[in-house]
């Protein structure tokens, strides 16, 4: 049996007079969290967006759920809870209101689980959302999103604004979403932090292009500095896979993309030091050797 | 029409009753204090117009501009509904809100007319005229809203809007065969007065069945 995948993108291109999102291709299985990385302005909001039917890509296929985007976005949306951090609830409404709205919308509201996320929260049914915090509001548009139950959270930077302790506390939500096998996550977020604890499938962005895309633990394994301290006169030897080099008289730092032990055996006793790489100096290396070798 | 989207057209009334409350409330007695004649009238016709006039920019702006400017848009489209769901609830739920506080203000025009003696009830046909371009006013505003992409667009639409508001009165009230029987003791339904009732209906008309056709088609909307 064939199992729906729960995004599908081929091929998809958006442009904008300042912008464009190029040839973006990914798929989100059952199951897992696509952490999406990028700078300010890389595409993350626009790819989301697309993946949400709000709005519609120049070429390429959208599938959320198995229904083609945007063209059938009310059909998929009904199991899609979607959070954005400039997301507001409606202003002459309570936060009470809202849950009851949704209630009366989604057959799997879970009345049960709200209540306990408006405790956890910290929210206030009877609050107008016009009082709320930005951060009240991205927790408000969680609980309504999570007490739901959909199949698949598209959360757009949602812990962006967060005080620590609230982030802490969202992130732990998500990793309990994860329980249920069914259930997937695209989590967009320039927080490296953020996503290497919750992601497993992570995606990095970069000026409308996606320069990778992999398993967390694949491109922690892949990733290593190499020290190197090289003898007087000697040069640095032909490396393969090398994405960044820095170098300081005899001491060089080499970035590389697929570390492997032929590496470390042609450098020898120059080696010094490795270094496994955090999510975050990876996407910086990537980035920057994506940019460096684009035209 | 689906289910999320009469919630929604629901939401449109819940969110804006203060501002259907007051201003139905708030033309009524403008209404009332015109029945009063003399000087009471300007004030409180021209209360009245502006009560009217002020509760549909508020409508079109708080209930579609900021909708968009304050993100909460964001959240109503997250929900189950495409494009042309969300532009249908917006359309009639504003439509509606503003009908309720229309018939208030109209409802009590037209009692002040019939029953206050210091005002001629050979003033019904014009002050119909006047209720039902105000309508077809709030449909070209809401239209606009809806069409616009900038906040500059809105802000054109009902400052041209509101001209229009002026014109009308001065223009129609100019009408030879309606101005003669304004100050009668009863009302004459003429035939101008049906042509232009009959303009007034499909501009109302062109301004609700266009977005529908138009903006619920856009592939775009944030």
């Amino acid at each position: 049996m064939t199992v729906t995948k729960h995004i599908e993108m081929r091929g998809v291109s958006k442009a904008y007079r300042f912008f464009t999102l190029q040839d973006i291709s990914l798929d989100l299985e059952p199951g897992q969290v696509m952490g999406f990385v990028g700078p300010n302005g890389a595409g993350k909001s626009t790819t989301i967006r697309l993946a949400m039917g709000l709005i519609a890509p120049d070429i390429g296929e959208i599938r959320v759920l198995g229904c083609r985007m945007p063209e059938n976005q009310a059909f998929a949306k009904r199991d899609v809870g979607y959070v954005s951090a400039d997301m507001r609830l409606m202003p002459n409404a309570t936060v009470g209101w809202h849950m009851n709205f949704a209630a009366s919308i989604y057959p799997g509201w879970d009345a049960d689980y709200a209540a306990t996320l408006v405790k956890r929260f910290n929210l206030r049914p009877e609050q107008g959302a016009r009082s709320l915090s930005q951060g009240e509001h991205i927790k408000a548009a969680l609980l309504l999103a999570l007490a739901r139950r959909p199949r698949l959270l598209i959360l757009d930077e949602p812990t962006t604004g967060l005080d620590p302790v609230a982030r802490h506390e969202m992130l732990t939500e998500f990793m309990d979403v994860l329980r249920d096998e069914n259930r997937s996550i695209l989590f967009s977020s320039h927080n490296t932090v953020d996503v290497e604890r919750i992601s497993d499938r992570i995606t990095f962005l970069d000026r409308g292009r996606m320069v990778a895309s992999s398993d967390k633990e694949g491109f922690l394994d892949r990733w290593r500095r190499i020290d190197v301290q090289l003898p007087q006169g000697a040069a640095l030897p032909e490396l393969p896979h090398i994405v960044g080099r820095a170098s300081d008289g005899h001491f060089h730092t080499l970035t590389t993309d697929q570390f492997s032990e032929l590496q470390l055996a042609r450098l020898g006793n120059a080696v010094r030091n490795v270094h496994r790489m955090n999510l975050e100096e990876i996407f910086v290396a990537n980035v920057m050797h994506h940019r460096e070798s684009r035209p | 029409m689906s289910v999320v989207t009469r919630k929604l057209i629901a939401k449109e009334l819940y969110v804006n009753r203060w501002f259907i409350g007051g201003g139905s409330v708030t033309a009524a007695a403008s209404v009332a204090l015109a029945a009063a004649g003399g000087g009471a009238f300007n004030i409180g016709a021209l209360t009245w117009l502006t009560t009217v006039i002020a509760f549909g920019v508020m409508l079109g702006i708080y209930g579609v501009v900021n909708e968009r400017k304050e993100q909460s848009l964001q959240f109503v489209l997250s929900l189950p509904i495409s494009i042309a769901d969300y532009v249908r609830a917006k359309l009639f739920g504003l439509l509606l809100a503003f009908l309720i506080m229309w018939v208030a203000a109209t409802a009590s025009a037209v009692l002040v007319v019939l029953l206050a003696a210091k005002v001629p009830d050979g003033l019904l046909p014009y002050v119909l005229l006047l209720c039902f371009f105000m309508l077809a006013n709030f449909c070209v505003v809401l239209c606009g809203a809806l069409h616009a992409r900038s906040e500059a667009l809105v802000t054109g639409t009902i400052i041209v809007t509101n001209m229009g508001v002026s014109v009308f009165m001065f223009t129609v009230g100019l009408f030879p065969s309606l101005r003669e029987h304004m100050f009668g003791a009863t009302p004459v339904w003429n035939t101008t007065f049906f042509n232009v009732l009959i303009v007034e209906l499909i501009v109302l008309v062109i301004a609700v069945v266009l977005p529908l056709v138009t903006v619920s088609r856009r592939r775009d909307f944030l």
